[in-house]
């Protein structure tokens, strides 16, 4: 069990590592994503100076307080191609060698899901850095970290941005699984990206949406990483859900879709 | 021997419609090359994929060691290889990390993983393609790495779907040389499917015939053609005249078949017997325009045995695979 997935897990990382190209997007997106809509959007222009972290999530810019929902968005991304790569498999023969082999079906899933975990956790420590190595750059924002941020809340950031990563990644990974067509795969990844990415409190504060939207961001599980995630990088006093709260919904989160992909494994690699 | 694989009644049935295995039967004993021998579409596939555990049997049972596919495909998984017909190995891999995964995929002793993974490399000879990656290979590579890969956990049975579909003659050659020698060093059982006779008829020990799902005759290649019972004299006379009756008094002519203006004459000792059901014809005012005198081969066998040639069978019965899909697919629109 443990010897077959990890060893699918560390072919899984080596397509990563080994594809320059896929490495280059790796780290240009964050870069971009950082770089234009970072400094364009720069909502807090239209707030009086002293209620920036009031409406940012105790914030003290609105560059600072995406760059930590971009952990979150980057995350979501990572995910998504979690998913997809399953699909190739699927095309270019490599399942069905799984399938004949005397493997744990939910081995399948959950090398995946592990290794997408990395991928993700590397790229949110690149948009990290960058964010913060943008401070010394003339002329942009850079991530301002509140003034109290140390190693444990660091630590807790990425066990939060891993269990987001964990339960993402059982999503798409189960879709992948389910869905054998490709276009119908690609469909529903679009359909179910964006409104995650919006209808969360990753690139803009809950409390200035309309109610109805507001009530399903509140269950979003990318706001219950990212709200999480504000409270360990700027320690804000006023989170929409307590810390405690947000980690533990993300932890059965993280259960549940594991256990989903497993399930979804077991049916859909056996024998038809 | 003792049957390694024995299968009984096996049926598979696509979209409620397409029997694609219609009722089989046969026995495979340990320690031979088996082979079905069938055009695109017989159901020989279909079968494979039965006895390795990707696909269910609608009914019927096959059993591999004593272990039914449906009820222990752990157990089977365990003691049987498959060379696939569309290539499994992975691309953005090298070779050698290709076989390691697949120990790893099989639980074989890592020490001992490292040593088989050289000699299988080296019995494939791909040992100094081992470390560059598998997209850079031809794919006559590819499939001797995939052989490769189905044997690291010296499976008892190895399943080979169209070893040589796809690649050159030379190639070829290359891979019956590999099957035999496995055979004969491991004495292993081969379960093959191929639609190639040459390659049925110097490999296996015993072929099944397949098509349309159901087998028309199984034994070993020169029982098969010695059923056929003489040679072959094909004769296509002019005119509109039936000779069937006058070529049939003629002494050791066994049997004679009319399709067209071509006739079917099969005779014992051909050699000496052409002259004389040549004259029968030219006394009775025929004009023969050719003739032509065919040894038992296994084409031979195909015709007698499913009434058409190998190659015929390859064009209908495609055609009647896109038949039937044509007809799940309205069956499917009506409901």
């Amino acid at each position: 069990m443990i010897r077959e997935t990890s060893a699918l897990t560390v072919r899984e990382l080596k397509h990563w590592y080994r594809i320059k190209i896929q490495m280059f997007m790796t780290l240009i997106q964050p870069i971009v994503w950082l770089g234009l809509f970072g400094q364009a959007f720069n909502f807090g222009a239209f707030i009086p100076p002293e209620q920036i972290p009031i409406y940012f999530a105790g914030a003290p810019d609105y560059f600072s307080f995406l760059a930590v929902g971009m952990l979150g968005v980057i995350t979501l991304f990572t995910c998504m191609f979690g998913g997809i790569s399953l699909i190739w498999d699927r095309r270019f023969g490599f399942l069905t060698k799984l399938r004949v082999a005397p493997i744990p079906r939910g081995s399948v899933p959950v090398s995946r899901i592990s290794s997408t975990m990395v991928r993700a956790l590397f790229q949110a420590v690149i948009v990290f850095l960058i964010a913060l190595g943008f401070n010394y750059i003339p002329g942009l924002t850079g991530l301002t970290v509140g003034s109290s941020f140390n190693a444990l809340d660091l630590i807790g950031l990425f066990v939060t941005l891993a269990l987001l990563a964990l339960g993402f990644a059982g999503i798409f990974i189960s879709i992948g699984l389910l869905v054998e067509n490709q276009e119908t795969m690609f469909a529903l990844v679009n359909l179910l990206n964006l409104p995650i990415m919006f209808a969360s409190a990753a690139l803009f504060p809950l409390a200035q949406m309309p109610t109805w939207l507001q009530t399903v961001a509140k269950y979003n599980p990318l706001t219950w990483a990212v709200d999480a995630a504000r409270v360990f990088v700027f320690q804000n006093p006023n989170p929409i859900h307590p810390v405690w709260w947000s980690m533990t919904a993300l932890a059965l989160f993280a259960v549940l879709m594991i256990g989903v992909s497993v399930y979804a494994a077991r049916k859909k690699l056996s024998a038809t | 021997m003792a049957a390694i694989i024995e299968v009984k009644d096996l049926v598979k049935v696509f979209d409620k419609t397409i029997r694609a295995v219609d009722g089989i039967n046969f026995e495979v004993q340990e320690g031979e090359i088996f082979g079905f021998l069938g055009p695109n579409g017989a159901g020989k596939s279909t079968t494979i994929n039965m006895l390795v555990t990707l696909l269910k049997p609608t009914s019927g049972t096959a059993l591999i060691m004593g272990h039914d596919v449906a009820k222990e495909p752990d157990k089977i998984r365990h003691i049987i290889g498959l060379v696939p017909q569309d290539l499994t190995v992975d691309d953005d891999l090298s070779g050698r990390e290709n076989m390691i995964l697949q120990s790893d995929l099989y639980n074989v002793p890592k020490q001992e993983a490292k040593e088989r993974i050289d000699n299988l490399l080296g019995l494939v000879k791909l040992e100094d393609a081992a470390d560059r990656m598998v997209k850079t290979y031809s794919g006559g590579m590819r499939k001797r790495l995939e052989l490769a890969e189905g044997l690291i956990h010296r499976p008892s049975i190895l399943f080979l779907d169209e070893p040589t579909l796809g690649l050159d003659i030379q190639t070829r050659s290359t891979m019956w040389a590999h099957i035999k020698e496995l055979k004969e060093k491991h004495d292993m059982t081969v379960f093959m499917t191929t639609h190639y006779l040459d390659e049925a008829d110097s490999l296996c020990d015993r072929i099944g015939i397949i098509d349309h799902g159901r087998i028309m005759a199984l034994d070993a290649p020169s029982t098969l053609k010695k059923s056929l019972g003489g040679d072959v004299l094909q004769i296509t006379v002019g005119g509109d005249k039936d000779f069937t009756t006058i070529l049939s008094a003629v002494a050791n002519v066994v049997e004679v078949k009319k399709e067209g203006s071509e006739y079917r004459v099969k005779v014992l000792k051909g050699e000496r017997e052409m002259s004389h059901v040549l004259k029968s014809i030219s006394d009775n005012g025929g004009e023969v325009s050719s003739v032509s005198l065919q040894r038992p081969n296994l084409d031979q066998v195909f015709l007698e045995y499913t009434g058409k040639s190998l190659r015929d069978a390859e064009q209908s019965g495609s055609m009647d695979r896109g038949q039937r899909m044509a007809q799940a697919h309205q069956s499917r629109r009506r409901q």
